[in-house]
């Protein structure tokens, strides 16, 4: 019989083993009654021969082998009987345990998704993406002719491939526009990702031949799902996507969401067709016609190219690659003068792991990420100690309980494991719990995280997948221990015959023992707390300073109507009149002050830079002449609030035919003229010279956090080519009024104008902010919980205190001590564990406090203010919480507690 | 559990004599105290304590097979066989006995 079978069997083995000794029994009784001798003596004797039948079956028990498990069992039953007894602390740790153990796995969810978890493809470890590194800010963007060489370079071309970014895409389901995301891709992308089709088939290279030949699209299995229900009969349908009709030819495997966690891509075209799908984003434009086919141009750089190479041959490839992207770079700038041709050529290309996805919210959330995990940790561990405390209690109060069973046999080791079977028993029925709760913190957080994105991300989204099953066992066990651990030191150490000598009142209590077991667990908890207290601080701080930015412009009253014209497939010699009448019917609602077009918006995230040349000036190597850019409509500074410092704002007549001219910010006019008169200077940026005829004020244009952009600002109606993606509008009263009539004027004018939405810069701008708020108000509410589960604690062990102590302090009041001084008495004890926390905490904390450095603005990590506040909170606290045990010190009846003596 | 060398020697010898009385025909336990009693005319008391502990000890290193069988008087009991892995074992200790006993006897004899 295999153990297993007989732990399964326990039941039948303790029933033969009965069987087996009863026969015995009666076999030596039948001995003696054959001599005469009476039955019952018969069997006193029999018993007394076989040495005690409880004994025996005892020692043959143990003669099995199997005894550790079989006790196991015998345990986990005792444990559960023990906790059944003491139903509020079972569900009160059940439920701290639950929420703690949740909020962890919640938050490891998250982590994994966009920090740690590979991609649903084939061989992630393989995937690899090419950089272009040497050139300032590194970059990921390659030109079709570029791509097409450097896929030629590899030892197999098929092991290459190449993307756009992620962007809405209008599909018309019925007669409106609606929003999905789409992305463009090669026709080797699936088969480099080893992707397969749940239905119909893939992208592959025969549907990327002919410039704009091939009208065809892949839905992702999830949009298949929500949109069209999973019907078959959407292969070979068409589908009308920024007006053009593009035939369905399959549906992607399942859980594939695209490249990037956390940007779940809707569907996917052929690259040939971005000309026709109006693909216009993300691209670096040099010496090139974005207007028309970007494929065959290799001024455009707008592709992210991936590949496939096993890590051993990544060197190789990668050498390959170089050789060649020098043939593609001298191409890219054979028509530049000769000081761009070698600046340009110190690029070189590398080859970075793509296993993981290629998300944008990896670099944004990476570093709060790992804060949130660290601080939800932080909790679990003061939640831990005060389970700890909680049970040191209990088993103090057991130990009458505990001493008899000493003295009946029982091994101080198998006491102990005993202990730990109740920790562990209550830390996984805590685990079991706290999938729920993980399951609806996980919910919350993706709410919290991606407030404005109509779908939560398929990626970010919580399953039950063994990993993070595993995560959440793996952390009940670990806690279980963590916390089980004491007590069961107190077990094995506890003086057991004391007890029998005091009733069972001391034990525990070890006289002489200064700072015991229940102290340091509180201690720690105060230091722990610290850490998130200053966390916390630091943060709201942090969000504070951002919030108290002045971006630069007056923000408030405006609204930004983002609308996507180029999907509406308007031809480019309409958009002056529309511009006109978007302008016009904006106007004409009320409590409207200004109108203006723009073609990037405000605070919209969509920058566009060119590189900007000043006539008869040279420049080292160092020189950086990329600005940011915006082509608006004259009212555009009167309605966003931004000043004009010199010079003049556009008007009517700066239109096509005049003189082009643009308005530059401060820290432009500053980089290129220096302390020279900026108005009347001339800079390029391509053929044409450009006037500056005004400076405005420098302005967070982008988001909040970074520094004001460069910026040069063309009038619309010089570039009447260019399709405006943003409305902005200056109005009086409130936002949620205004808006409606906006939204209501824009579809006036074309009710198949897809917008985006229409919200106000404020909230533009909060967006930009949204990790930080996030993380600050995650750590404002974990430090609330640790100071709370820490005053829980400290409150405890000072209450048990006086318990203790009651007889002393009872003979100093009836000595004549006054109860003030008795209070002092305790809430000094209190005091006294709450500064040596503090200062562990603080040599503990200080040394780390660096880590959080990118995380904060405007303040210091060791701002000796914040730490010295969050300390000055944590007495507070500990004074509050010692107040009632030293208060209830103050009353005990000397008389009672002698006589207890 | 704590090492105590005097009832090693005699577990190991109470688990060789166990192995030798099963040796013939499948026994009950009482049965084996008993013919240990016998053979041993009445010279050796085994500590019917101990016993049942060896018997599921040598049961669980396969070196007995317990079957229960009616016994002659229609009751059930549970009877051990040796095993053939019982039968090595048994060989091996006896030879080892015998070799030791040898060895005590020629030291006891010199000394």
């Amino acid at each position: 019989m295999s153990w297993i079978g007989r732990l399964l069997r326990r039941r039948a083995m303790e029933r033969d083993l009965d069987k087996e000794l009863r026969f015995h029994l009666d076999e030596e009784a039948r001995r003696h009654t054959a001599v005469g001798v009476d039955p019952r003596e018969a069997e006193r004797r029999a018993r007394i021969a076989l040495g005690g039948l409880e004994q025996t079956k005892e020692s043959t028990r143990d003669a099995r082998g199997t005894r550790w498990l079989e006790d196991i069992g015998s345990d986990v039953r005792y444990a559960v009987r023990a906790l059944r007894r003491t139903p509020v602390f079972t569900a009160s740790a059940i439920l701290t345990l639950a929420v703690g153990i949740g909020a962890n796995t919640a938050v490891f969810n998250l982590t994994d998704a966009v920090l740690l978890r590979t991609l649903p493809v084939l061989r992630p470890n393989e995937l690899v993406a090419v950089k272009r590194v040497g050139l300032g800010d590194d970059n990921y963007r390659f030109s079709h002719p570029s791509y097409e060489r450097l896929r030629h370079a590899m030892p197999d071309t098929t092991a290459m491939a190449a993307m756009s970014s992620t962007l809405r895409m209008w599909a018309m389901i019925g007669d409106a526009p609606e929003a999905t995301i789409g992305q463009l891709v090669s026709g080797e992308w699936f088969g480099v990702l080893g992707v397969r089709p749940a239905m119909g088939r893939l992208i592959d290279p025969s549907d990327n031949r002919d410039l704009g030949g091939h009208p065809v699209a892949v839905l992702s299995h999830a949009y298949w799902d929500r949109r069209f229900g999973r019907s078959p009969s959407v292969i070979g349908s068409t589908l009308r996507v920024n007006g053009v009709a593009l035939t369905v030819i399959g549906v992607a495997a399942p859980r594939f969401f695209g490249m990037k966690p956390g940007d779940d891509v809707d569907l996917y075209a052929p690259l040939v067709m971005q000309h026709e799908l109006r693909y216009q984003s993300n691209a670096s434009v040099d010496n090139a016609d974005g207007s028309k086919p970007w494929i065959p141009q290799i001024g455009i750089a707008w592709l992210t190219v991936i590949a496939r190479a096993a890590p051993d041959q990544r060197a190789q490839v990668e050498s390959r690659l170089e050789r060649d992207f020098r043939g593609a770079l001298t191409d890219e700038v054979a028509s530049r003068e000769e000081q761009v041709r070698t600046f340009r050529m110190r690029e070189h290309v590398r080859l970075e792991p793509a296993g993981r996805g290629l998300s944008d919210l990896r670099k944004d959330l990476g570093a709060p990420m790992l804060t949130l995990m660290a601080s939800v940790g932080l909790v679990l561990l003061i939640a831990c100690a005060n389970l700890a405390s909680l049970l040191l209690a209990r088993t103090t109060a057991r130990s009458q309980e505990l001493s008899i069973r000493a003295s009946l046999g029982a091994r101080s080791g198998r006491l102990i494991r005993q202990g730990f079977t109740e920790s562990l028993t209550l830390a996984l029925i805590g685990g079991v719990c706290s999938l729920l709760v993980a399951r609806w913190g996980s919910v919350a957080l993706l709410h919290l995280l991606t407030s404005n994105t109509n779908t939560p991300s398929q990626a970010l989204q919580l399953t039950f997948e063994p990993r993070l099953l595993a995560f959440a066992f793996g952390l009940s066990l670990l806690v279980g221990v963590l916390f089980g651990v004491a007590p069961a030191l107190r077990i094995g150490h506890a003086d057991l015959h004391a007890v029998f000598k005091t009733g069972g009142r001391v034990v525990g209590a070890r006289h002489g023992n200064r700072f015991p077991l229940g102290r340091v667990l509180v201690a720690g908890q105060i230091a722990l707390s610290l850490a998130l207290v200053v966390l916390a601080t630091l943060f709201a701080r942090t969000l504070r300073n951002f919030t108290a930015i002045d971006p630069g412009f007056d923000q408030h009253q405006v609204a930004e109507a983002r609308i996507d014209v180029r999907a509406a497939g308007y031809a480019a010699e309409r958009l002056p009149a529309l511009n006109d009448r978007l302008i016009e019917a904006v106007r004409a609602v009320p409590r409207v002050r200004s109108v203006s077009v723009s073609v990037t918006g405000v605070a919209t995230g969509h920058m566009r830079t060119s590189s900007v040349e000043i006539p008869g000036q040279v420049h080292g190597p160092e020189w950086d002449g990329t600005v940011q850019e915006n082509t608006v409509t004259p009212a555009f500074f009167e309605t966003v609030g931004l000043s004009l410092m010199r010079g003049r704002g556009f008007t009517a007549s700066d239109a096509t035919g005049a003189p082009p001219v643009a308005v530059v910010s401060q820290s432009m006019a500053r980089y290129f003229f220096g302390t020279e008169e900026a108005i009347g200077r001339r800079f390029s940026t391509g053929d044409s010279a450009i006037e500056v005829i005004g400076v405005v004020r420098d302005a967070r244009v982008n988001t909040i956090k970074d520094a004001p952009p460069r910026m040069a600002y063309y009038p619309l109606a010089q570039v009447p080519s260019e399709y405006p993606n943003g409305i902005e509008v200056r109005f009086d009263g409130p936002a949620v009024t205004v808006i409606p009539l906006i939204r209501a004027a824009i579809a006036s004018v074309d009710r198949a104008l897809p917008v985006r939405e229409i919200v106000t810069l404020d909230e533009l701008l909060g967006r930009g902010l949204r990790e930080q708020s996030l993380v600050s108000q995650l750590a404002g509410l974990f430090s609330i919980l640790a100071l709370l589960l820490a005053s829980i604690g400290l409150y405890g062990v000072m209450a048990y205190t006086v318990a203790q102590r009651s007889t002393e302090l009872g003979v100093r009041l009836a000595l004549g001590a006054k109860p003030a001084e008795v209070r002092g008495v305790v809430l000094r004890d209190t005091l006294r564990i709450v500064v040596i926390g503090l200062v562990a905490g603080a040599v503990i904390l200080i040394p780390s406090l660096g880590a959080v450095e990118s995380l904060v603005y405007g303040v210091s990590p060791r701002d000796p203010a914040t730490l010295a506040a969050a300390a000055a909170l944590l007495l507070l606290v500990g004074t509050l919480a010692g107040f009632v045990p030293a208060w209830r010190a103050s009353r005990i009846d000397p008389a009672r507690a002698l006589r207890a003596e | 559990m704590t090492p105590n060398g005097k009832s090693d020697i005699l577990q190991g010898m109470l688990d060789m004599l166990i192995l030798k009385a099963v040796a013939t025909e499948p026994l009950h336990g009482y049965a084996v105290a008993q013919r240990l009693r016998l053979l041993s005319r009445d010279r050796l008391q085994v500590p019917q304590g101990s016993l049942y502990p060896a018997l599921h000890r040598l049961e669980n290193r396969g070196w007995l097979k317990g079957d229960w069988a009616d016994t002659p008087t229609g009751r059930e009991a549970k009877f051990y066989r040796l095993t053939p892995k019982g039968k090595r074992q048994l060989a091996t200790e006896v030879s080892q006995w015998k070799e030791l006993a040898a060895t005590i006897a020629l030291v006891l004899e010199l000394a």
